[in-house]
């Protein structure tokens, strides 16, 4: 019967630079997975992202973890800076169990990553592009992206931006109705300005202006993201035409006054203005936040969301745990009912089942001297349909080499008989 | 008889009715429970039908629209709400101001079913044609500005949270400001246009119906405040850029007043408009 290993370096065990060595790209992936099949397992995942590089195998005897761990280095060529403790490892239950977390984003550095459920669909593609994917693996799989889905529609663990960029966006959501008819000014060029930008941008936003003291960096960054650039002199003009600011500058004083917002205000019919001051100092006086229309947040206050949020999301695990176990249960409900003993047992229910029922339906068709004749007759018949695949199941179960073969043919009788235990809560298409 | 016992029925079902699916809405906005937002349209539907049942058996029933009371125009302008709602939650899909706008519904529809009598005989004037379309306009008028209320109300709830960074359950299900300023817009434009019609055909009509009539009837002078109220609004929306809190705030009050001259000046002031 085969075994699942699970083996893997992440954020937990390992610092950035260390999981950079150790990402694969996709070709990479494949010959990795192509490589482990040769050898070490029946059946190989390999899930690649910047937090982490973990590979999922399955075989009868299950290869020395160390020796998986150093095929890894080798093949990254990070012998040397990567090392055999930046790797954890679990096996059966237990590694199921690690997937079924990565799967619903609480083993990302940002619990609730929406990003993984994508990411192990993809390395589920990949094995299953190769032909490394067996009747276990491909359930196990199967079993993740359904806890991956139900995590997400049934817990609010996913609610909620947990960056300062997205904070921004979400609250530009919940003030204007279309952000395609809207316009953003960013002032100045810090990483987060860009990155809500780059956030807004994704979201629609119909029209970007940039200004900046030094003009060339500000034409820098048209360039990279289209838009056009505003004369950083002619700032307060510009708080008329657009919607939204995002303000990051390094400034001793406030760039933006609440005179200057009063008076634009009133140019511009009194329609919203979000302001985003990102920048430390404050870039925005905070007075202009009393201003009727006018929302204004700083970087406390956008922090103060993010944590919210995080608390949030943590609130939720102990609903995304329950879920963990519940789908854990079944897989190993499933997995358990994969065992030869239990599915030649199961068949023989399932014929006799449809045996008795015939039989009780008919019987009286039959005379009184038949009936028992009846009985016998039909058992024999069921015996004699069910000896050449009970001997074909018992044989392959006592030679480890057809391990694979005989788990396909387990699976396919379940699945062709529908016999108790292919079915998973209930629900059998995943 | 039979069209009398289904009237009967009606006057008690209705308000259960629309009890359930406020609490439904409400369930669904608070707690985010899946079946209620599963049946909670669904109901609305059965409720909204029950009610334009309830209202065309009673017209047959005692020969006569449903507008010659207080109680009587209530039921109407529960049912117009809910019509109205509707018609905004199939339009826009967004279904989390339900519980809000419904519970206004609710409100007249619960008065109307403990007060409304049932009565036969009315006033011959109260059966002309003019009358009933001066009404009919003057409730869409109503139900126009209950709805802007409502809307208006959820945009200064929301527009509080975001202004002062406490986001809790009403930032979290509500749709955008921009969104809840275009509902509420709307509906008072809608408002103010059927109500100025009601208006006009009712001073046309007023002559016609009676001989001697004084123009001081205080539910007229109630009227007329309130459409002057919403002209102003409106003409500062185009002329001075009001907008967002502001033009809520109008709504708001110009909701007050309505609510006062359907109770205050029906229940203690007389005039013509009272027949009974």
């Amino acid at each position: 019967m085969s075994e699942l290993l699970s083996i893997g370096i992440s954020h937990h065990t390992a610092s950035l630079d260390i999981r950079e060595k150790m990402w694969l790209n996709v070709d990479e992936t494949k010959e990795a997975v192509s490589h482990l099949l040769t050898k070490r397992f029946q059946e190989c995942v390999v899930i690649s992202t910047c937090n982490r590089t973990e590979l999922y195998g399955t075989a009868s005897k299950l290869p020395d973890p160390s020796d998986v761990k150093k095929f890894l280095i080798d093949f990254k060529k990070a012998t040397g800076s990567v090392l055999d403790e930046h790797f954890t490892n679990a096996i059966g239950t237990n590694a199921v169990r690690h997937l079924f977390r990565v799967a619903a984003g609480i083993e990302s550095q940002v619990i609730g990553d929406i990003q993984i459920l994508n990411q192990v669909k993809e390395s589920f593609r990949i094995s299953r592009e190769l032909d490394a994917l067996g009747p276990l693996l491909n359930h196990l799989m199967q079993s993740a992206l359904h806890v991956g889905k139900r995590v997400r529609t049934e817990t609010q663990i996913c609610e909620g931006a947990v960056s300062i960029s997205y904070a921004a966006v979400e609250l530009a959501n919940k003030i204007f109705a279309d952000l395609s008819k809207k316009a953003v000014l960013l002032i100045g060029a810090g990483e987060t300005g860009e990155l809500t930008l780059k956030h807004l941008i994704g979201r629609g936003i119909g029209n970007v202006k940039v200004a900046n003291r030094t003009r060339e960096k500000a034409d820098e960054l048209v360039a990279r993201m289209s838009g056009s650039v505003v004369d950083y002199k002619d700032l307060q003009e510009a708080l008329r035409s657009v919607d939204i600011v995002i303000s990051s500058v390094t400034s001793p004083s406030y760039i933006v006054q609440p005179h200057h917002v009063q008076s634009v205000m009133k140019r511009r019919s009194h329609n919203p203005l979000f302001l985003i001051d990102i920048g430390v100092p404050r870039n925005v006086d905070p007075r202009c936040k009393k201003i009727d229309n006018v929302f204004l947040y700083d970087i406390d206050s956008l922090h103060t969301i993010v944590e919210r949020n995080v608390d949030h999301r943590r609130d939720e695990l102990p609903k995304v745990d329950k879920i963990i176990e519940e789908e854990l249960n079944a897989f190993v409900k499933w997995r358990n009912s994969l065992s030869v003993g239990p599915t030649i047992h199961d068949l023989r229910d399932a014929f006799e089942s449809i045996r008795a029922e015939e039989v009780e339906k008919n019987i009286n068709r039959f005379s009184p001297d038949d009936r028992q004749l009846v009985d016998i007759v039909t058992k024999r018949i069921i015996n004699k349909i069910l000896h050449q695949p009970t001997t074909a199941l018992k044989d392959g179960a006592e030679d480890q080499a057809r391990d694979k073969e005989t788990l396909l043919r387990i699976h396919a009788l379940r699945e062709l008989f529908g016999i108790a235990g292919h079915k998973l809560n209930g629900n059998e298409k995943r | 008889m039979f069209l009398q016992t289904i009237v009967d029925v009606l006057v008690v079902a209705i308000p259960l009715f629309y009890g359930v699916v406020v609490f439904l809405y409400a369930l669904s906005f608070f707690t985010e429970s899946a079946p209620a937002s599963r049946f909670k349209p669904a109901l609305l539907r059965i409720t909204v039908f029950l009610h334009l049942l309830y209202i065309l058996t009673r017209t047959v029933a005692f020969d006569h629209p449903p507008i010659t009371t207080v109680y009587e125009i209530m039921t109407i302008l529960a049912a117009c709400i809910a019509v109205g709602y509707l018609y905004i939650e199939m339009r826009t899909h967004a279904r989390n101001t339900g519980f809000f706008i419904l519970l206004l519904a609710f409100i007249f529809q619960l008065a109307s079913s403990l007060f409304i009598k049932d009565l036969i005989e009315i006033d011959p004037v109260l059966r002309s044609r003019l009358l009933g379309f001066h009404v009919s306009a003057t409730l869409l008028g109503y139900t126009g500005i209950s709805l802007s209320a409502a809307y208006g109300f959820l945009y200064l709830m929301l527009y509080h949270e975001i202004k002062s960074s406490r986001f809790g359950v009403i930032y979290k299900r509500l749709p955008n400001l921009e969104m809840l300023e275009k509902m509420s817009t709307n509906s008072e434009m809608f408002g103010f246009l059927t109500l100025s019609v009601g208006i006009a055909i009712g001073f046309f009509w007023l002559p016609l119906a009676f001989d001697n009539v004084s123009y001081w009837d205080p539910k007229l002078i109630g009227t007329l405040f309130i459409w002057v109220l919403y002209l102003i609004g409106i003409v500062a929306k185009r002329r001075f850029g009001w907008q967002g809190r502001k033009m809520m705030i109008v709504s708001l009050v110009g909701f007050g007043f309505v609510f006062l001259s359907m109770t205050l000046i029906n229940f203690w002031l007389s005039g013509f408009h009272k027949f009974h």
